[in-house]
């Protein structure tokens, strides 16, 4: 029958991740969650375990925790963080807005869907760059040129200013871990120096995060779920400032705030 | 701040300081610029809407611009009804009635059922993408998409084999008094294909119907959406109440855990 597979599973659950057996104890990726992770190792390592299935060290945890650092600013002009400020001064609850806000932030514009690309980018850019012949500077004018002459490279410029500090941040990072820069990093200073040079614009902090751990071996898959609330802390925050507050004080916004530009007054039916 | 911040620059764009919209006109009340005395949805009073119209009309006039023609009104009535419960096996309903058993706050129910209805799993996930297709190939007749390798988009099976209950929902949409091109060029799409093993999805069904009512591709998905929520949220709300064992809980003898080989896990331990 074609419906072999779904019946098969039937009042079943299949799992590669862990079971809870009561009275004794919780696996996780066949580690004892309460006796050998609990304490031993990082919340960061056990969040990478969860989203990839394999335990990163303690040195890569402290890296991704530097990530969801950078992606956490207590600004509510933020998008996904003035979500959060509007559920406070709403009186959401602080979990639907913080949830709220993270599911913004499933963009194509900035947040986490943009690293899936800049994954995408950095090693479809390694495996040309690498072919005989190919050099970073024939790849970016290719690219430059799809793009109608504009430098839309994924992992490179930002919405609203030029440059990010948070490079250099996890550059430290890295350098504190004795992270070596891999063929992916170095290209992706090439292809940098090359968009700088021409069009006065930088690598992000996606396109840093994206040459980093494609040296490592993840997929963009891998880093879309790791990072899949990686703003949630500055969600949070946001929301906190707004929900301490009198209801409605954050923004408020007064009838005549709004231009309204559509249809003049109508009656139904045509009047 | 650090010297890394000091090198990023605003680019200087220029937002807006008031939010215009085509959709709301609303005018204050004298005594506080906060309150609201009148409100006109795309040019009509909404104290006229609620005297004269279904609360279908209103959602194509919020969503169209305008209110629906005879015609427009009959189907998108018929489309909301036929999409409108899920049902309780699905994915989203699932989750509904998990938040409710779990006691979440109400608030809460309507919010992770859509969610999860947002997936491509006889959800609305492939609405716009099948909007899109259906505009531009039902200018040519149904056998050149029929001939394609891949199925076209908005057609596929459910469960193995193609979706019984959606072929009955096409079927039934297109009895009455209506003419409608791209629903009815679907209708034949989807005769051509049965032989192969493929039927309508009902994302395809939605699209094809919005597509016919003059719908952009990107309301596609959220007006599906939209109209599956009184079905996901009735089912979530009967559980509101239930106790935690009226919902699943698979004993352990049905529950199967396959970790990765040990080999495996090891060398990702180094990374």
């Amino acid at each position: 029958m074609n419906y072999d597979s779904w019946a098969a599973l039937r009042g079943k659950i299949k799992s590669k991740k862990g079971i809870w057996r009561i009275g004794e104890g919780v696996e996780s990726h066949g580690y004892d969650l309460i006796n050998d992770l609990v304490g031993h190792y990082s919340f960061m390592q056990v969040v990478v375990l969860n989203a990839t299935g394999r335990m990163p060290s303690r040195a890569l945890a402290h890296w991704f925790e530097a990530v969801h650092m950078c992606l956490s600013w207590p600004d509510p002009r933020i998008w996904c963080n003035r979500i959060g400020a509007l559920g406070g001064s709403a009186g959401a609850s602080v979990v639907a807005a913080t949830s709220a806000g993270i599911m913004a932030t499933d963009s194509r514009a900035y947040g986490i869907r943009p690293i899936v690309e800049g994954m995408e980018f950095i090693q479809r850019a390694q495996t040309e760059v690498s072919s005989e012949g190919g050099s970073a500077a024939e790849f970016v004018a290719r690219e430059v040129k799809k793009h109608n002459g504009k430098p839309y490279l994924m992992g490179y410029a930002r919405p609203v200013a030029k440059g990010d500090e948070r490079i250099a941040a996890l550059e430290r990072v890295a350098r504190q871990h004795d992270f070596p820069r891999g063929p992916h990093m170095r290209l992706a200073g090439e292809i940098e120096a090359l968009l700088s040079e021409q069009f006065d614009e930088s690598m992000n902090i996606n396109g840093y995060v994206s040459a980093f751990l494609s040296d490592l071996g993840f997929s963009a898959e891998e880093v879309y779920r790791i990072f899949s609330v990686v703003v949630f802390s500055g969600i949070t925050a946001c929301y906190v400032d707004s929900a301490d507050r009198p209801a409605g004080h954050f923004a408020p916004l007064q009838v005549d705030d709004i231009e309204y530009s559509g249809k003049e007054d109508r009656q139904i039916g045509g009047k | 701040m650090s010297s890394a911040s000091a090198n990023v620059r605003s680019r200087g764009e220029k937002f807006t300081p008031r939010i215009e919209t085509k959709i709301t006109r609303e005018t204050s009340a004298a005594h506080n610029p906060f309150l609201v005395e009148q409100c006109r949805m795309h040019g009509y009073d909404h104290l006229e809407l609620i005297d004269r119209c279904e609360f279908s009309d209103v959602i194509f006039l919020l969503l169209r611009g305008e209110l629906p023609e005879p015609g427009e009104r009959r189907l998108f009535r018929r489309l909301s009804i036929a999409l409108i419960n899920p049902g309780p096996r699905h994915p989203a309903t699932q989750a509904s009635i998990t938040a409710g058993v779990g006691k979440t706050l109400t608030v809460n129910v309507l919010p992770i059922a859509l969610s999860i209805f947002g997936g491509e799993f006889d959800g609305a996930g492939g609405v716009e993408q099948a909007m899109r297709y259906y505009r531009r190939a039902s200018r040519k007749p149904a056998a050149e998409a029929a001939a394609a390798a891949n199925p076209p988009p908005g057609f596929g099976t459910l469960y193995g084999d193609p979706d019984t209950y959606a072929e009955k929902l096409l079927r039934h949409l297109l009895q009455g008094d209506g003419e409608y091109r791209i629903l009815d060029w679907v209708r034949q799409l989807h005769e051509l294909l049965r032989p192969r093993q493929l039927g309508i999805l009902k994302a395809g069904i939605c699209a094809a119907a919005l597509a016919d009512l003059g719908f952009q591709p990107r309301q596609g998905n959220s007006l599906m959406q939209l109209m599956a929520a009184p079905g996901l949220l009735a089912h979530g709300l009967e559980f509101a109440n239930k106790p935690l064992t009226s919902m699943l809980f698979e004993p352990d003898s049905s529950y199967e855990v396959e970790y990765p080989a040990a080999g495996e896990q090891a060398a990702a331990e180094q990374t």
